[in-house]
């Protein structure tokens, strides 16, 4: 019982390009993910009908939630902060298909999602005050707190990823020891929990704590 | 000086890495303590002022993220304790 990604095969039988389950999982979601795009938004009319609807009612969801952290932003973030919440979700939800490795249970997948928000938000910061006032920013109030606001800094992305890491891989290992003791009915409504309201739930924190770093950076 | 064969040695480590494991969990109670008063708090709000539902779901959901992030640690320190003997 290992929690972590198995390596499928090597891409060009290179030892140092493995592809693991989760990624192609992980490609597999964004495939799913274009389709359900292309799907939702055929013949987009002024008056919205059917599953006009559903894609309407999304970008709402997810503009929202950034308005009020980013005042006056919030197109301009829609983008970016829409493609994380809804590739976690797919990627969460495609967990709860029997034989399935959820791309999200990879901390590859988390650090490097968490790493792209990292970047984002530096560089939004270093846009709103210059690249000079931005670093003395670190600086602030007193010049002893250096170290420790660089490492309260290094530690956001860290704390980002294992966050939705372990919810992930910990939901799937009470799974597996439940599967263990109890294999009949009793697993259908912990699935409903773990996979379904906690998959949901963790992308909507991702998203949310993306927009907070990046309008942390820019105040 | 007593010499121990090397399997003896690597159950010693196993036995050794399950006990930190578990015990590492113990963290979870502050963030359990500290979650839950941040719930307790925003209910009360919510009583108070009902209006104001959105806003105080979102800012407690951000405060419980913070809060839960050393209890997520613990988390992964105990699975890779685990998986990783």
């Amino acid at each position: 019982m290992n929690p972590g990604p198995k390596v499928i095969f090597h891409l060009f039988g290179q030892e140092l390009l493995p592809v693991t389950d989760t990624l192609i999982v992980g490609w597999a979601s964004v495939i799913i993910i274009l389709i359900l795009a292309k799907f939702l938004t055929v013949s987009l009319k002024l008056r919205p009908e059917g599953r006009q609807n559903i894609a309407e009612f999304m970008v709402e969801l997810i503009y929202d939630q950034i308005e009020p952290m980013l005042p006056g932003e919030g197109w301009d973030f829609l983008p970016f902060i829409a493609t994380i919440f809804i590739f976690i979700g797919v990627g969460n939800l495609v967990g709860l298909i029997p034989g399935v490795t959820s791309p999200t249970g990879d901390l590859n997948t988390t650090l490097g999602l968490a790493l792209v928000v990292f970047l984002v938000s530096q560089y939004h910061g270093m846009k709103e005050f210059g690249i000079g006032g931005y670093l003395k920013g670190f600086a602030e109030p007193v010049i002893f707190l250096l170290p420790i606001n660089i490492i309260g800094e290094l530690a956001k992305p860290i704390s980002h990823s294992f966050r939705l890491f372990g919810n992930v891989v910990g939901g799937g290992i009470i799974m597996t020891l439940i599967y263990q003791a109890a294999p009949a009915l009793i697993p259908v409504p912990l699935h409903a929990w773990f996979g379904f309201f906690v998959g949901l739930i963790q992308a909507l924190i991702f998203g949310m704590v993306a927009i907070a770093y990046i309008s942390v950076a820019k105040s | 000086m007593v010499e121990f064969s090397p399997e003896v040695v690597d159950s010693i480590i196993r036995i050794a890495s399950f006990i930190a494991a578990g015990t590492a969990l113990i963290a979870g109670v502050g963030p359990g303590i500290g979650m839950g008063y941040a719930a307790g708090k925003a209910t009360t709000a919510v009583r108070r002022q009902p209006e104001a539902r959105g806003v105080i779901i979102t800012t407690m959901l951000l405060g419980q993220i913070i809060s839960g992030s050393t209890g997520i640690y613990s988390l992964v320190i105990a699975i890779f304790l685990v998986f990783s003997v």
